[in-house]
């Protein structure tokens, strides 16, 4: 027995929820470790940058006859901290004249338009392939206040990106494998982690396998919070299911004996007209008859009680008219028990419901047989009403029979509890009415009625 | 699952790792090729290193072509604009025209173990190559120094021009670094590096410094006697001499002394380009250093050759720090226009200044 269907197994499934959202994560932490890395790369290399561009700015000289530049050694010996870029500069008269410098490097102007009229000094990075290779630029600017060169003295300086990518590169691999390293680890504890938090389920199983079948204590294996539920749910339905039990127990062995008396009359009647030891066979068949057709009747009732009980485990619904279907209980009833009366009015032209025609059809049956069979007296008729409310219909099967004794009212829908001793019925009626209406969520009350008889009273809401 | 997972990391980790070295395209032991070498290195020089490689690769017919640093330069960019590259691999001792080479993009790439395993400072971008590490000396004819006390640092030079402008006069020389790139470079360093440098020029300049274009006719002017000084020259040139019979001495500045790096690229289009990378890999191998080293006087970038001073054959106590000119982008400062001709035009100015007397001539020479 295993309470898992085998194709899904929940250790395979979590671990494979969990490595999807580790690699999601992991392309996700990629991604933003690749971006920070070379926007950190990037800064730390455009600072040495701008600081090379700088210290070329400082050697600047403005004069009437034009810019004049004295590139400090170190300008461009403090960018072999990138120790394999190649490094360009130029340097930029306000005529626009490459004052001294690789006269060919890739143009600015465009990005520092307008500065002019900002006046802000602050230097300007940009990417662009120069000779073959991608390279980082600094574009720096000096406002000259020499009259003859008035305007702006640019500083371009370029540097090759190798230093900054194998940078980058270095931070995104330092990145990822702690994050590689994690993801494999959390994958393993996983693994067993699961294996572990599974063992109470499995314990579980063990003491429902070791269990007997007749057994239904509850279940006493320790289980964590999260699987309390399903023990819980397990242990109640054990529970139900012993109560039905016991039910379906007591039912038999009432049923028995029920049973068994009519059927021993009956025998031994018969057995007295066989062997002839009774003058009158003719009354000695006519009270066997009698026996027999008392015990039909016990077995008609308890068969409609199995039939309601199956059917209110079913749940079934639909749409029929009430109206027709009491015309169609009394027509059925009548045929069966010839010579008698019965009364069904109606004001209603129709009276659709939504519910189990045939539970309560059977219920109404049941009901107009006990009127014929108990309160039939004196050719008085059974009557038959179906009313309707705004909320319910109610169905009155009233008959002048000889009542019920007032103490028997309160029990009078348990099982074999016969209100009429004499006229011997088994009990079952009513309590197959009860179940069959209280199925439909409706509800029955049985009255005596004033100058003698019962009336019995099935509501049945509308929705 | 897991395994999968563990794959793929594996996977990212080894591609991440890779692009390591790649062996470098070169010939085989017997096969045919052509070699032009660019170089300013004198052919005499040269020769026991492509003996030495003609017998690794005895088919490999080397062209080499000996020239000026700068002129080699001018050929070297006219033949890249006119896509008519004859050069397969360029050496000069102008380190900061060969990084502008490099910086240019006109350089192709060299990965090879031998490369790795040379220091920092000789090696850019896998395109150029330090091959040899040559200290930069003062150098006297001891003959006409006499029993006078010999100059240990610049300040010391310095100091001693001025103090006896009679002996001094004319006798001292030196690159002229309009002309020398060497020259020119060697001097940019010593602005950068020595605070003396100002002082020295002006005196070397009151006292008629003598300006060469070539290390030769410097060396071959002290040795001969014409003059008795010089300063800033190329110290493997004068071990050559003496290793020859030249009367000369060396003198390590005891303040620094500069080491230049002789630099080989092979340019990107160079027509024979796996006789280059061939022959380039044959000079940074140890056979090759070490040919480099005895045969040719220029002594070894490699550091498995022995010690910085051990190289050079001194031992360190002697002399001060050495400063090897690190191949980088910094030595492109230099090359600005703006700042080459003012550079030029000042120091001719502060050196132009001083009377200077007739040569000596060898047979007068004596004290």
């Amino acid at each position: 027995m295993n309470i898992f269907a085998r194709s899904r197994s929940l250790r395979r499934s979590l671990l494979r929820q969990m490595t999807g959202l580790f690699l999601g994560g992991m392309a996700v932490l990629y991604w933003a470790a690749s971006s920070y890395a070379s926007i950190a790369a990037d800064r730390s290399f455009d600072r040495l940058l701008a600081g090379s561009a700088l210290s070329i700015a400082e050697s600047l000289t403005v004069t009437a006859e034009g810019v004049r530049v004295d590139i400090p050694y170190s300008a461009l010996d403090m960018l072999a901290a990138a120790p394999d870029d190649r490094v360009f500069y130029r340097v930029v008269a306000p005529g626009g004249g490459t004052v001294t410098g690789y006269t060919d490097l890739p143009a600015f102007e465009t990005l520092v338009r307008g500065r002019g009229n900002r006046g802000a000094d602050s230097e300007e990075y940009f990417d662009a392939v120069y000779r073959g290779e991608p390279v980082r630029f600094v574009v720096l600017g000096r406002q000259s206040a020499n009259l003859a060169q008035k305007g702006w003295t640019w500083i371009q300086l370029g540097q090759t990106r190798n230093a900054r990518d194998a940078l980058a590169r270095e931070l995104l691999i330092q990145a990822l494998i702690p994050i590689g390293l994690m993801t494999v680890l959390a994958l393993v504890v996983l693994w067993f982690g699961i294996g572990q938090s599974l063992r109470p389920l499995d314990n579980l199983r063990a003491e429902l396998v070791a269990k007997d079948p007749s057994d239904l204590s509850p279940i006493k294996a320790s289980v964590p919070d999260e699987v309390a539920p399903l023990v819980d749910g397990m242990n109640g339905f054990m529970d139900r299911l012993e109560g039905n039990i016991r039910f379906l127990q007591d039912f038999i062995a009432n049923t028995a004996h029920q049973l068994r008396t009519p059927l021993s009359a009956l025998i031994v009647q018969l057995q007295l007209v066989e062997r002839g030891t009774i003058n009158d066979r003719a009354h000695g068949l006519k009270v066997a008859n009698r026996s027999a057709k008392k015990l039909g009747r016990l077995i008609d009732q308890l068969l409609g009680d199995a039939l309601i009980g199956h059917r209110s485990h079913l749940g079934r619904s639909e749409n029929f008219d009430l109206k027709k279907m009491i015309a169609r209980a009394v027509r059925d009833t009548v045929s069966m028990m010839e010579d008698h009366d019965i009364r069904f009015s109606c004001q209603l032209a129709e009276a659709p419901f939504l519910g189990d025609h045939v539970v309560i059809e059977e219920a109404v049956k049941n009901l107009i047989h006990n009127a014929l069979t108990h309160g039939h007296r004196d050719g008085q008729a059974v009557e038959i009403l179906l009313e309707r409310n705004s909320e319910a219909y109610q169905i009155t099967v009233m008959d002048r029979g000889s009542g019920i004794a007032p103490d028997f009212l309160q029990t009078a829908f348990e099982r074999f509890k016969s209100g009429n001793s004499e006229t011997g019925g088994a009990g079952l009626g009513l309590s197959i009415v009860r179940q069959a209406i209280e199925h439909q969520r409706g509800s029955v009350a049985i009255t005596n009625r004033a100058g003698g008889g019962t009336c019995v009273a099935l509501v049945l809401p509308l929705s | 699952m897991i395994r999968n997972l563990a794959l793929i990391c594996l996977m990212v980790f080894v591609l991440a790792g890779c692009g390591g070295s790649k062996p470098a395209n070169v010939l085989q032991p017997n096969e045919a090729g052509r070699l032009t070498i660019y170089s300013t290195t004198d052919t005499e020089i040269f020769r026991p290193v492509i003996a030495d490689f003609n017998t690794l690769y005895p088919r490999v017919v080397i062209n080499y072509v000996e020239l000026d640093s700068a002129p080699l330069n001018e050929r070297v960019l006219d033949e890249h604009r006119g896509n008519t590259v004859q050069s397969d691999i360029i050496f000069s001792t102008a380190m900061d025209m060969q990084v502008k080479l490099v910086n240019d993009g006109l350089a192709a790439r060299h990965v090879s173990a031998n490369a790795d395993n040379l220091p920092d400072w000789a090696q850019w971008r896998h395109e150029a190559f330090g091959l040899t590490f040559e200290p930069v000396v003062m150098l006297y004819n001891p003959r006409l120094l006499g029993s006078r006390r010999v100059p240990q640092s610049r300040a010391d030079l310095a100091h001693m021009l001025a103090a006896d402008p009679q002996f001094w006069q004319g006798r001292i020389g030196t690159y002229d670094i309009g002309q020398s790139s060497v020259g020119y470079l060697l001097a940019t360093q010593d602005a950068r590096q020595s605070s003396e440098f100002g002082a020295l020029g002006k005196v070397m300049g009151s006292r008629g410094v003598r300006t060469y274009a070539k290390t030769s006719e410097l060396i071959a002017d002290i040795e001969t006697g014409r003059i008795a000084f010089g300063y800033n020259v190329l110290g493997s040139y004068a071990k050559r001499r003496i290793a020859a019979g030249g009367n000369l001495k060396i003198i390590y500045p005891q303040d620094y002394t500069l080491a230049i790096v002789r630099t080989a690229v092979i340019p990107k289009r160079a027509p024979n380009p796996r006789s280059a990378h061939t022959f380039l890999e044959y000079l940074i191998s140890i056979r090759g250093q070490n040919i480099l080293a005895r045969n040719s006087f220029l002594s070894a970038a490699r550091s498995e050759l022995g010690g910085a001073y051990g190289r050079i054959g001194i031992t360190g106590s002697d002399i001060g720090p050495l400063r090897p000119i690190p191949l980088g982008p910094g030595l492109m400062t230099y090359l600005d226009r703006q700042k080459k001709d003012r550079f030029i035009a000042n120091w001719q100015a502060m050196t132009g200044s001083g009377e200077r007397p007739p040569l000596l001539q060898p047979d007068q020479a004596k004290n």
